[in-house]
């Protein structure tokens, strides 16, 4: 009876969280699902993006929102540079290879951030996070419900993207067989330095959307990284729309799950549907078995 | 491919360095210091009981002091140091100690605690000082407690909290801040003395340093008759606490103790707004309740508003000096002291009385003036000193309450600055 009292709640929080955990998820699909590269710095661009929206709004008073339409371009361009620079390198190394550099470029980003920032942790308060709406006893903070629709808009848009331009059609061809896609005149160093780019640009649009509703200092992304390979996975390897609803699926788990096992084991339930998903359907929630 | 592997291996190397670099830079300094001390602690042992008796004291006290100032921990160091300053100073532009001036031997523990057994050995047998004071951590004061009570050397404890350092059954070792289990009890003497609920809520971090003040928080408040209707662990750092508070809240409790670090009790008390959760008490167990971030913008911000908590030390306990000292320190650093720096202004007007008492330098005479110690709640900044048999101090806890965005004590009522304002008001009543 009172579980029940509290299950309107705990949906919409789960799923407002979800929103955001979805764009997580989508920015790594693109580098791990897609591009196959095993990306442990995806927290830490997370991160870039929340300090690049920090410094948006502190310095030049925009609004976290709106900072997206700068912070996203900004990242789009670094993450190309550092797929031009480190990660072209391994683009057909092993995964081995490929965690150890992206590990120590992740490293490298929190170091930076760390020596730039300090290791305070800092807030960003505007006036959407006072904000709550409350409807039939739920409550809602505006900013989540902002960040909910921004997520939903930018997946959206990315997978229309992905399925109808030329670029998308580009891209999916280079992950399904990239000696193909080079044969088909597809230029594949432009692909993949693109999808980087991407994936990065999304990592630091949802640093913007977190960043109104929870607090950052350099480590922040660790977390986040870990549960975007739980939501990349879930969904299914390869599939943004997958990614996506992974993401709202792990949120949604943790979410109301904890409604029953407390809320100290709410990290464990994401991973406890983890395991069962790859025992009980290895390929994803949303994904084709792959060859 | 080999070109690539090579450019591999250099940025690795690169990488490696860079996230290397902070930590080895911090422990330099004071290892390179401590690992002469303790090569040539063997041979020099017995020469810290041959000190100067009463009729003969050298032209300077040297005091012994290990803090943390570099380090994870050195922002705590340095509050400590600062403290040391100004009550140095303070004792020394007063005529010093038995006719002469007081200087401090700070030695760097860099936050590790091989350095702080090394650093007390250091002092111990290397130096003539009569007693020691150390450190921040708890990792590191016990073992350098430990090894101060080796040589049979006095050690003030001014802030590590942990219950066991004054439970290895030493005779050196004396406390002046009260243990971590006194935060609960505090909290629980607080709620029975002003609010007396019914029912009570624990929401505490699912840590060593959260359960082990919960578990006891729920005893005590179980013996005096309170029904504890939730005990709600959490993983910190969590972004949504909704699912928590809207548990809790279903319970309908007339208190609610928190047991939590800065940011999730930032995040916990902004939920509970959104949740408009409205019990008759939030009262804080301490850490991120009853630190200044906390009622500051960058914390909960007017969501701290009303907020208890216990607390050591506040800048406006009625405790002589305190305010002074507040008002010095912020002209000074610019900012407003927390009680780290209380604690060890105290605790060398601690020395300072236990030297004159003792009429000497020797080890035993002043451990036996330590364990003599009776000082009035004026004596220090601190409040009274006074040790038990163990060497705790009898601290009194204070509890205060964030009032027009400030930390204000409201109880006990003898130290109180200003009345407790109870219930607290709900959400929607606040402006």
């Amino acid at each position: 009876m009172e579980l029940l009292a509290q299950l309107p709640q705990n949906l919409v929080s789960g799923l407002l969280l979800g929103g955001m955990y979805a764009l997580i998820g989508v920015g790594l699909a693109l580098v791990y699902g897609v591009m196959d590269i095993v990306n442990m710095a995806h927290g830490a661009f997370l991160m870039v993006g929340m300090y690049t929206t920090y410094l948006l709004v502190n310095n030049f008073g925009i609004d976290p929102y709106a900072g997206i339409l700068i912070s996203a371009p900004a990242l789009f361009v670094l993450g190309m540079l550092i797929q031009r620079l480190v990660i072209h390198r391994i683009a057909t190394a092993s995964h081995m290879n490929q965690i150890l550099l992206t590990v120590g470029l992740s490293m490298a980003l929190v170091n930076t951030a760390q020596l730039l920032f300090t290791a305070d942790y800092r807030q960003v308060r505007t006036s959407y996070a006072e904000t709550v709406i409350r409807f039939a006893g739920v409550s809602m903070n505006l900013a989540y419900v902002i960040s909910f629709a921004v997520a939903v808009a930018i997946t959206v848009g990315l997978y229309l993207y992905l399925m109808k331009s030329e670029f998308g059609r580009a891209l999916r061809a280079t992950s399904q067989d990239i000696h193909a896609a080079q044969l088909m005149g597809i230029n594949v160093r432009n692909v993949q330095m693109t999808a980087f780019g991407l994936g990065m640009a999304l990592a630091g649009a949802a640093g913007a959307l977190l960043t109104p509703v929870y607090y950052l200092y350099p480590t922040v992304g660790e977390n986040f990284g870990l549960k975007a390979f739980t939501m990349v996975v879930l969904g299914g390897m390869g599939s943004v729309v997958g990614a996506a609803l992974g993401g709202v699926t792990l949120a949604l788990a943790e979410s109301l799950g904890q409604m029953v096992v407390g809320h100290e084991l709410k990290d464990a339930i994401g991973f406890v549907v983890f395991v069962l998903v790859l025992l009980f359907k290895p390929a994803g929630l949303f994904g084709r078995a792959r060859a | 491919m080999t070109r690539g592997s090579r450019f591999l291996a250099l940025l690795m190397a690169v990488l490696l360095l860079a996230g290397c670099g902070g930590a080895a830079t911090q422990t330099s300094p004071a290892g390179s210091g401590s690992q002469g001390s303790s090569a040539s602690s063997g041979t020099s042992a017995s020469a810290g009981s041959a000190t100067s008796d009463g009729a003969n004291l050298p032209d300077v006290i040297e005091i012994g002091v290990i803090t943390a100032l570099t380090g994870s921990e050195a922002k705590f160091g340095e509050a400590h140091k600062r403290g040391y300053e100004i009550a140095l100073e303070e004792i020394n532009a007063a005529g010093g100690v038995l006719g002469r001036p007081l200087k401090l031997i700070i030695e760097d523990d860099a936050s590790k605690p091989e350095n702080a057994i090394s650093a007390a050995e250091k002092l111990a047998t290397q130096t003539n000082v009569p007693l020691i004071l150390g450190s921040y951590s708890s990792a590191a004061t016990l073992p350098a407690a430990q090894t101060a009570t080796k040589y049979q050397v006095p050690f003030i404890v001014p802030t590590a909290a942990a219950d066991n350092i004054t439970e290895f059954g030493s005779k050196y070792v004396f406390r002046i801040n009260s243990p971590s289990s006194e935060y609960a009890s505090t909290a629980i003497s607080f709620l029975m003395d002003q609010v007396k609920p019914k029912t009570l809520a624990i929401i505490y971090e699912n840590t060593n340093f959260g359960t082990s003040t919960a578990e006891p928080a729920r005893k005590l408040a179980e013996e005096a008759g309170i029904e504890v209707v939730a005990f709600e662990g959490y993983a910190k750092g969590a972004p949504d606490f909704k699912p928590l508070i809207s548990a809790v809240k279903s319970k309908n409790p007339d208190a609610v103790l928190f047991v939590s670090y800065l940011l999730d009790a930032t995040l916990l008390m902004r939920q509970a707004r959104e949740l408009d959760f409205n019990p008759k008490v939030y009262i804080g167990a301490g850490a991120g309740f009853s630190t200044p971030e906390f009622v500051r913008e960058e914390g909960a911000g007017k969501d701290a508003e009303y907020t208890f908590s216990a607390t050591l030390w506040t800048t406006d306990v009625t405790w002589k000096g305190a305010a002074e000292f507040a008002a010095k320190f912020q002209e000074r650093y610019g900012v407003e002291p927390a009680y780290h720096s209380a604690e060890t202004h105290a605790a060398l007007y601690l020395v300072k009385d236990v030297l004159e008492r003792a009429g000497s330098l020797d080890r035993q005479a002043v451990r036996d003036a330590l364990a003599a110690t009776d000082m009035g709640p004026d004596a220090t900044i601190f409040g009274p000193m006074k040790f038990d048999e163990k060497g705790q101090n009898a601290h009194p806890m204070l509890v205060t309450q964030v009032q027009n965005g400030n930390y204000v004590t409201v109880w006990p009522r003898e130290y109180a600055a200003a009345d407790p304002i109870l219930p607290t008001p709900t959400w929607s009543e606040r402006k």
